[in-house]
């Protein structure tokens, strides 16, 4: 799997006919089960960056090119997941884990099967027949997770998934992330505007700049994981990414 | 201080403008001071009869003018007393035969289905007849098809709608006879419509002969009869697959209710029927055209809410033949819709009833009644069928003959 | 507890009704509740010849049922299409808002000269009274559909049509059922108006009209409280369904 980002660049004019340059120039190599946080304040355009590499969007000039294939549209081998509104809720647990599949045309025992696997994975069997409703914001994005699992893709990106939850269920979730990602070697994109979540997450953050966003800094982090929050090398590490950043 | 004193004056304007208008009469109103230098005047209100019965009783107005069974629910519930039957409203002898609801048909039906005109024409005929001669049976199917023979309750008091229809149909002369008087009282009706200005078109400057060329065909009636007297009835040829004929909640249009109801008789006798599809109790809405002992075409019976309403039906080609007054007919003549009226289904059937409560027990009484009314103050209020009616213009004639003035109630 | 207080201001109603009619004094301007009572505790018996509480009350409601399945079915897709592309919006919505604020009973002429005496054209009445309400909802609750739920799906490689069944009815579901709730409503409302056509001769609004001709007080009262209590049943209905089915709108993430 490789994923490439070429001079990659977004402007548009808003209603008020003002111009704005979203991304400039972005250039980026993303490689086999890398796990990369985007990391930036807010609207610096990493939403956009994400957005466009899902297809979503669509480049003012540059490309995105995934396994030599440019990417103009959503492609079955890239999965997002949303910090909110993610999950249906006229659909219950399972039925919207199994919604990909569904759309696939699988049939419905084959999907449940495969949907049941996935929910014991994140511990959410017994919920199958629930409702989101029912559930804690922690477990709607769990279900959110292998929902996207399910369709096996190749790359997961994830939108601040955490964003709007509290900093226990948060720190839980980033933890069973990591573990989910171990085991499934997926591809993962993560954006973030938090130093500690991509810290705690990342091979690479990659950090940009406030608009017009540009790449600033490529920060590999090489901590073996389980990284420990409270340990002297995670606050280093830490203080050494904020450095960077505030240089700019 | 220049705004406080503007303000003031306003106010003290306003309030003399007020008491001013206050104390002036309004216009027409008799006061004691100046009634004996004035006419006596009667109010008349303009309504459907529905409600007539319910303001009687209940003193809203002192009496009303109404086609029947109208008429009789009022003498039969002791809600009222009859002052006069139509026919009997002076000048003496004017309204005899007075012209009231008759068969109209569109005119293009009759010149492409002469014989099946000529037929229908001939069912009415012997209908009428038959109505004429047996007043308790033609009640007993009036009673059915308007009311499902149950009682009517107006308040407290409970009555019979066969016993309303017993007392009703005797007053109603039931004859299909264009005869003088009948004519003549259409060019009344034409007179008085051009008065209050319903006619504008093209019956407003003609002469009376030309407006009967206008009004009437009586082809068919006359074949009718022709055919009557030799037995022979022509079997239509050509008819539309449905036949609409439109109609009014009036016992008026008995002959209708006996055609269909009396099929059988008919039948028998005659070889012709109006039959109903299905024979059920009440009114009939879908009945069979037989000629000589075949169906000719199928028959849809409509309940019209007025003879206006009808007349609207007749012209966006929505029904075929109506029973209905003249005077909407007459309009509609004017306006140039193209139907012609057939003949007569009855004459006369209205009348005027009063407050049981009052000294008026005829004509005269009831004049007397008005004067002493107005004279203290309390000009007796009547309602009557809406403006341009039969019974709209039968009585304000009649009023003003009597040297009574009206006025509308607003 | 909270039943009781549902029944307290009907039964509070019929009281004040009942002292109203005592001072008034008039079976015309305001019957006894006894006398309307006995109409309605007689539903199966035949009213003027024109059939009884219960057979009118049915055919009444069979009409306004079909007249209002009629509209449903029109104006969903037709939302539907307005809700999701802007150009047919931008095309009929003109048309749409000329024509809404014609209450059903201006249009009963029409209604006659097109489609003559008969059933299609009470139908056509009713018909037009629901369309607006199902339309405009189905319109909002397709535009308001939230845009990540639908980028989900394109995520996931949904075609239209996938996107259309899946995503954009089950969320607009519970809008539009409120405009069916209202639709409904409106329907009828419309049967009085709608069975005023010439050629009718059954129905609760026949019955009604035809009582008036006759001055028959207690059964115009009597008809228009069984339309009342049917247009409430049903109303409780159409809520208790929504309450059912759309639990989960009490979470809109």
């Amino acid at each position: 799997m490789q994923l490439t980002i070429d001079n990659l660049t977004k402007e548009f004019t808003t209603d008020a006919g003002e111009h704005i340059v979203a991304l400039s120039d972005i250039n980026l190599e993303i490689r086999d089960s890398e796990f990369i946080c985007l990391l930036g304040p807010s609207g610096c355009g990493k939403t956009t960056l994400l957005r466009i590499i899902g297809g979503l969007d669509q480049p003012s000039s540059g490309q995105v090119i995934l396994d030599n294939q440019v990417i103009t549209r959503p492609n079955p081998r890239m999965a997002m997941i949303f910090q909110e509104y993610s999950l249906y809720p006229w659909r219950n647990v399972l039925d919207n884990t199994a919604f990909g599949l569904e759309l696939n045309g699988m049939s419905r025992e084959e999907r449940y099967a495969v949907a049941k696997r996935y929910l014991d994975l994140v511990g959410l069997t017994e919920f199958s027949q629930s409702f989101p409703y029912e559930l804690s914001g922690g477990m709607r994005q769990r279900v959110a997770v292998v929902r996207a699992l399910a369709v096996e893709p190749a790359v997961l990106l994830m939108d601040e998934p955490f964003g709007a939850l509290d900093a226990q269920t948060r720190n839980k979730l980033q933890h069973d992330l990591v573990d989910i990602w171990e085991k499934t070697k997926k591809t993962i994109l993560f954006v973030t505007h938090s130093v500690d979540e991509a810290v705690f997450l990342a091979d690479r953050i990659v950090v940009l700049s406030p608009r017009p966003g540009r790449i600033c800094e490529n920060i590999p982090i090489e901590q073996p994981r389980p990284r420990d929050r409270t340990s002297v090398e995670f606050a280093q590490v830490r203080r050494h990414v904020l450095d960077l950043i505030s240089l700019k | 201080m220049k705004a406080i004193t503007l303000m003031v004056v306003a106010c003290a304007v306003i309030a003399i403008v007020l008491f001013t208008a206050g104390c002036t009469q309004p216009a027409g109103q008799p006061t004691s001071s100046n009634v004996t230098l004035q006419k006596s005047s009667v109010s008349l209100v303009y309504m459907n009869p529905g409600q007539m019965p319910q303001l009687l009783a209940t003193g809203q107005v002192d009496g009303y003018m109404a086609w029947q069974p109208f008429v009789s629910i009022a003498d039969v519930s002791k809600i009222g007393t009859v002052v006069s039957y139509s026919q009997d409203l002076p000048p003496k002898q004017v309204w005899e035969d007075h012209s009231c609801d008759s068969l109209v048909a569109r005119n293009d039906i009759v010149s492409a289905h002469p014989d099946m005109t000529n037929a229908l024409s001939a069912v009415f005929v012997e209908a009428t007849n038959y109505t004429r001669n047996n007043p308790d049976r033609a009640a007993e199917i009036s009673a059915d098809w308007l009311f499902g023979s149950s009682n009517l309750t107006y308040g407290n008091v409970t009555i019979n709608s066969v016993d309303v229809e017993k007392a009703s149909i005797p007053t109603i002369k039931f004859t299909n006879d264009p005869s003088d008087q009948w004519i003549t009282s259409n060019d009344r009706f034409i007179g008085a419509l051009k008065e209050i200005g319903f006619i504008s078109g093209t019956l407003s400057n003609v002469t009376p002969n030309a407006s009967h060329a206008m009004l009437y065909n009586f082809v068919p009636y006359n074949t009718a009869n022709g055919m009557l007297a030799t037995k022979t009835i022509v079997s239509p040829t050509t008819a539309p697959a449905k036949i609409s004929i439109g109609y009014l909640l009036s016992d008026h249009d008995a002959p209708l209710f006996v055609a269909v109801k009396n099929w059988k008789y008919f039948l028998d006798n005659y070889g012709f029927a109006l039959k109903p599809k299905v024979d059920t109790a009440g009114k009939v809405e879908q009945a069979e055209l037989i000629v000589n002992n075949q169906k000719v075409a199928d028959v849809q019976l409509v309940k019209g809410d007025g003879g206006p309403q009808l007349m609207t039906l007749l012209g966006s080609n929505t029904i075929d033949f109506a029973v209905a007054g003249t005077p909407p007919t007459i309009a509609a003549v004017d306006k140039g819709t193209p139907i012609k009226i057939l003949f007569p289904v009855h004459t006369e059937g209205s009348g005027l009833v009063v407050t049981s409560k009052s000294s008026a027990k005829d004509w005269n009484s009831f004049i007397a009644w008005i004067n002493e009314r107005s004279a203290s103050g309390k000009p007796v209020k009547i309602a009557v069928a809406p403006k341009g009616s039969i019974q709209d213009v039968q009585l304000e004639y009649a009023l003003e003959q009597s040297g009574v003035a009206v006025t509308e109630a607003k | 507890m909270r039943w009781y207080l549902k029944i307290i201001s009907p039964v509070l109603l019929l009281v004040a009704w009942e002292i109203a009619a005592i001072a008034v004094n008039n079976e015309f301007i305001l019957p006894r509740v006894g006398s309307v009572f006995v109409v309605l505790l007689q539903p199966t018996k035949d009213i003027l010849g024109s059939g009884s509480l219960l057979d009118n009350a049915i055919i009444s409601l069979t009409r306004v049922v079909s007249g209002f399945l009629l509209g449903i079915v029109v104006a969903i897709p037709i939302g539907i299409g307005m809700g999701r592309v802007r150009w047919i919006n931008d095309m009929v919505d003109p048309v749409i808002e000329l024509i809404r604020p014609i209450p059903p009973i201006a249009w009963i002429p029409l209604a006659l000269a097109w489609f003559k005496i008969g059933l299609a054209s009470i139908l056509f009445i009713i018909f037009i009274g629901s369309f607006f309400p199902v339309l405009l909802n189905t319109i909002d609750g397709v535009r308001r559909v939230n845009r990540t739920w639908i980028e989900t799906a394109y995520m996931y490689g949904a075609k239209e049509l996938q996107l259309l069944v899946k995503v954009i009815i089950p969320a607009a579901a519970p809008t539009i059922w409120t405009g069916i709730r209202v639709g409904f409503g409106i329907a009828w409302m419309s049967v009085v108006a709608a069975e005023m056509l010439p050629g009718t001769t059954s129905g609760l609004g026949y019955l009604i009209m035809y009582s008036y001709n006759f001055g028959q007080v207690q059964v115009i009262i009597a008809g228009m409280i069984v339309i009342g209590i049917i247009g409430l049943g049903i109303d409780i209905f159409l809520k208790e369904v929504e309450r059912r089915k759309f639990r989960w709108q009490g979470l809109e993430r």
